[in-house]
């Protein structure tokens, strides 16, 4: 007989992610649709896209989880790698390409000894390069933990990544990164709305950690 | 109905319907137009650009893909002019950068699309010299299915198969550009009970078969056109052998029944044909209570004087006969005339005590047939789970419900394969099938919606027993009531092979063949020809075993039967044939019956004898021969016409077509169907009609529910068990589910169980011990446990079990 893999050990969802997704999933007429904002919370919930987040989102809109992979190796933002814990991405798309962010990424890479793509040994420091995340304006631009850093300089980056070695910060806070490594901003980003299921992945996480939702927030 | 339009196809004028794809209607006027990813029974994708023709348009000539453009008025195409052609080499030069050139080793060669049409239309030649992609050559994705991802193009053939048609996508694209690849999910493999199509239709070698990989090459094969019987629907098949060994089965396009696809039991569950355990010559039990292979000669004389024993001692109502559901109509025909005319008896059963009426299922007025599934508005199945039982009517329910915009409505214990496409989904607790009914028939409680979406006509009802523990005349009640429903037609469901064809041969106590009932002026006309029937009213099976227990019955023929694992009340049946006189068995392999007969005598089977079968609308099919049958063995039909012969009767039988021939002078429906027919230009099958018109009855089914402390149990057959076909076909054997009890979670929490803990199930008739499965889409208070798993004792035919952890 045929040698089958068999099924790995399922660890669920939480009840409270579960009530997330399907309130994500109310948001749409055909429950299918809802299955890339529900990859972002599964990533949320694991830090990266696991075969057992892939299930329960399958599970939450009613397709197979062979379906679900296939939306989720499409894209390349979608990590089923387990990224270091903090993961740096660079966007080296036209607007931050121009205004210097090759030497950006090549001082993050240097300071960190971690080539773009890849997690240094201990799993603390992950550097990617990424297609534009929507922040020309403030160009370069740098995410750590999807929290936005605009302005950022070659030097500027090295400091990053020493403070991040160094100071080990539990949560990456945008507006504390932007203070210490940023430059100019491209617009005031207004309040947070961290319970919007429609925002952008951070809108799942306190404080865009990707350690999940935690208890001890404000509304 | 659309207007006709005019295309002009290379420069000829052709007529078509409008809207039709233009690849069909090149191809039905003699224009074939390469391609990989169109298949005549799926929607058009348009993906691998092989079928690009050139059509006029206002704006000057623009290639198309044929596959996705509807013909129009005027149309102009050209499919073989310069500028196609080099469209086709360039195609075919790009499918090539990846597709290794392993057709020396490939399964695929010789009946290859890819081979085939670049021979016929690539470039001889490619000018790419890179490196080809490579993936770890063909993993498992499935006990039954191989994948070769380097030999793949990308068609999606196999994953609209497995999304559209059977609705268990578990295989999808996965990766993106170059690293696109088909693929399962990790740890969830292909496991479709339709998995079989995917490596039919696929264009190259990329998905192969476990059962057949490197088993023979496309020339050395031999084959012949027959009809599947593992299940009642009659699916044409296309049988395969190589130096007379059965090797490979595929799907024929038959418009009516199975529109070109199988089920995998039907695909692969032809291993038992060649297996070793097959009988081989005549068993005669011994003085010491051995079975021992003997002669033809000593076999039939000894069972040909036990039998006139108990017939001179008892008469003839003293015999009985079981089975006849497995074999073609011309045998079941024997075994009816055997019993009737050499016995003297009316017991005979072919069903099994599946429970209906016989009336009902094969002589119902309003019979529906499987093609009015196609126009239906509303369908309503309330039976057996189809996806198990009747696969390939479950793909065409399920076209039904999803291509075609019907309403389906679902009615079952548990959870079905339909549930996802119905409009409505009723589960209930068995024994309380009444009440439903009740509501359904009110249009109110669970069933208010059902009745909404079944006032939209023409109304197609699949009417079964859901399980054994279901009342039989549930199906009569709801029958009944459904004639009143707009438009209604009725398909009986029953799942034997050729239980419908062995019922119109007589094989039931108040059927004779023809659909005719016993007392009538027809049955008078056949005695005419059989001899004076038997007066005496017969038994069902469950009689026929009731009798044989107490003694009132002293012998008992088995054809093809195998009570002890098939009947839902297996110890009945075990104790019946441990207190029978005499056992004739006639059967191709020693089941858990046959060991316990007094003769056995070795059967031909599948693809060994040729003949008719008719299926569960009423159309007869021709089952063809293929291969030799196994050492002595022989056709059911001169096994019994010898035994008659020793009982001093000729039945008068000399050959399969002779019998043919017979049948269709004696019985009316019949006329007109004959060999020459069926194979030739009838090989899609000739419905029989004319019906007996048997008028269901409707009666109040009292709803039944389990003594305090019991669980209702819900007991019904998978598509894998332990019948002897799975038991005895290697790949097939090991996909048994196996036993379990299926519990809702709240129940299972009461029980203090969880996933893969394990309970005794004890009934009044058997017990068991079962792994639990959480199973939400039970109802609270029901056990489900599946029929005839391998090691499994059998629960009978009961409604309360206890179930204790």
């Amino acid at each position: 007989m045929v040698e089958i893999r068999s099924p790995s050990v399922r660890r669920g969802w939480s009840e409270s992610t579960r009530a997330r997704a399907s309130e994500i999933v109310k948001q749409y007429p055909d429950p299918r649709s809802a299955v890339m904002p529900l990859l972002y919370l599964a990533m949320a919930e694991d830090g990266y896209l696991t075969d057992n987040g892939m299930r329960e989102v399958a599970g939450a809109v009613g397709l197979t989880p062979a379906q679900v992979r296939a939306v989720a190796s499409f894209y390349t933002m979608y990590k089923r790698d387990d990224p270091g814990r903090y993961l740096i991405s660079c966007c080296t798309s036209i607007s931050c390409m121009l205004l210097g962010s090759d030497e950006v990424l090549r001082a993050i890479e240097e300071e960190s000894d971690v080539t773009a793509g890849e997690t240094d040994p201990e799993e603390l420091i992950s550097v990617e390069h990424v297609e534009c995340i929507g922040a020309c304006g403030g160009a370069p631009a740098v995410t750590v933990n999807y929290e936005l850093i605009e302005g950022v300089t070659a030097e500027k980056a090295r400091e990053l990544v020493r403070w991040l070695r160094t100071a080990r910060p539990d949560a990456i806070v945008g507006a504390e990164c932007q203070e210490l490594f940023g430059g100019r901003r491209s617009f005031d980003w207004g309040p947070f709305d961290r319970d919007s299921a429609l925002g952008p992945y951070p809108a799942f996480g306190p404080l865009g950690t990707v350690s999940g939702p935690s208890e001890d927030q404000d509304g | 109905m659309t207007k006709p339009v005019t295309v002009t196809i290379n420069r000829r004028l052709v007529n078509a319907p409008a809207g039709e794809l233009l690849i069909k209607t090149a191809q039905d006027n003699g224009v074939y137009i390469p391609r990989f990813c169109w298949h005549p029974r799926m929607n058009p994708v348009g993906m691998c650009r092989m079928c690009l023709v050139e059509i006029q348009t206002p704006r000057g000539p623009l290639m198309v893909t044929s596959c996705t453009t509807p013909v129009s008025d005027g149309m102009t195409v050209d499919t073989t002019n310069p500028t196609v052609k080099k469209a086709q080499e360039g195609v075919l030069e790009f499918l090539l950068i990846n597709h290794p050139l392993d057709c020396p080793v490939c399964d695929r060669a010789g009946e290859c699309p890819l081979q085939d049409q670049t021979m016929a239309y690539g470039p001889g030649e490619s000018r790419f010299v890179e490196e080809k992609r490579h993936f770890e050559k063909p993993i498992p994705i499935s006990e039954l299915v191989m994948l070769d991802r380097e030999r793949c193009i990308l068609c999606a053939r196999c994953t609209r198969f497995s999304e559209e048609i059977s609705g268990d996508p578990l295989i999808e694209f996965q990766e993106r550009g170059n690293y696109t690849e088909v693929n399962t999910f990790p740890d969830e493999p292909f496991r479709s009970y339709f998995s079989g199509n995917t490596v039919q239709i696929c264009p190259v070698g990329a998905l192969t078969a476990t059962p057949y990989r490197f088993r023979a090459r496309p020339w050395d094969l031999t084959f012949v056109e027959s009809t599947c019987q593992h299940c009642s629907s009659g699916d044409r098949i296309n049988l395969q052998s190589s130096q007379n060994r059965l090797l490979r089965i595929l799907g024929v396009d038959s418009e009516p029944t199975n529109q070109g696809w199988l089920s995998d039991k039907c695909r692969f569950g032809f291993e038992y044909v060649a297996s070793p355990a097959r009988l081989t010559s005549p068993l005669v039990r011994d003085k010491a209570g051995e079975l021992q292979e003997v002669s033809w000669g000593e076999a039939l004389d000894y069972s040909g004087k036990a039998l006139g024993e108990v017939i001179s001692r008892s008469g003839g109502r003293a015999v009985a006969g079981l089975g006849g559901a497995r074999g073609t109509n011309e045998d079941a025909y024997a075994f009816s005339k055997f019993l009737r005319s050499a016995v003297g008896t009316n017991s005979v059963d072919c069903q099994m005590d599946d429970g209906l009426d016989p009336r009902l299922l094969s002589a119902i007025v309003d019979r529906a047939r499987i093609a009015d599934l196609e126009s239906a508005g509303s369908i309503l199945v309330w039976g057996p789970d189809l996806k198990e039982e009747h696969p390939t009517l479950y793909l065409r329910v399920r076209r039904a419900a999803q291509e075609l915009g019907a309403g389906l409505v679902v009615v079952h214990p548990r959870g079905t394969g339909l549930d996802d496409r119905a409009s409505v989904k009723v589960t209930y607790q068995p024994g309380r099938g009444g009440e439903v009914l009740t509501e359904l028939m009110d249009g109110n409680g669970r069933m208010a919606e059902a009745r909404e979406v079944l006032s939209n006509g023409p109304v197609v009802a699949l009417l079964g027993r859901p399980g054994y523990g279901e009342s039989p005349d549930l199906a009569e009640a709801t029958a009944a009531f459904v004639r009143s429903l707009p438009d209604a037609t009725i398909l009986p469901l029953a799942r034997r092979g050729n239980v419908f064809g062995a019922l119109d041969m007589g094989l039931s106590p108040a059927l004779l063949p023809g659909r005719v009932q016993r007392g009538t002026l027809a049955a008078q006309m056949l005695a005419d020809r059989w001899g004076e029937l038997p007066a005496a009213s017969g038994r069902d099976c469950r009689g026929i075993l009731e009798g044989l227990e107490s003694g009132d019955i002293e012998a008992v023929v088995l054809v093809g039967a195998d009570p002890v694992r098939d009947v839902p009340d297996g110890e009945l049946a075990r104790r019946a044939l441990e207190k029978a006189g005499l056992v004739v068995a006639i059967d191709q392999f020693l089941t858990d019956s046959s060991r316990m007969a007094d003769v056995v005598f070795p059967a031909m089977g599948f693809s060994e004898v040729e003949g008719t079968v008719t299926n569960i609308e009423g159309r007869v099919l021709k089952v063809n021969r293929l291969t030799p049958g196994p050492g002595q063995s022989r056709p059911d039909w001169a096994i019994l016409s010898d035994l008659a012969a020793r009982l001093g009767v000729d039945l008068g039988l000399v050959s399969a077509q002779q019998i043919s021939q017979e049948v269709e002078e004696l019985a009316d429906i019949y006329r007109g169907v004959n060999w020459e027919r069926l194979d030739w230009e009838d090989r899609d099958g000739i419905v029989v009609s004319g019906d007996l018109g048997y008028v269901p009855v409707f009666s109040h089914v009292a709803s039944v529910s389990p003594r305090p402390g019991e669980m209702a149990l819900h007991y019904a057959r998978t598509m894998y068990d332990d019948g002897v076909m799975t038991r005895e076909s290697p790949s097939l054997r090991p996909l048994a589910p196996g036993s379990g009890a299926h519990l809702h979670p709240a129940d299972a929490a009461r029980l203090g169980v969880g996933e893969g803990d394990s309970v005794d199930v004890t009934s009044v008739s058997g017990s068991l011990r079962a792994g639990v499965v959480i199973d939400p889409t039970v109802e609270p208070g029901v056990v489900y446990v599946p029929f005839n798993q391998p090691d499994t004792p059998s629960l009978g035919t009961v409604l309360g079990v206890k179930v204790s952890g």
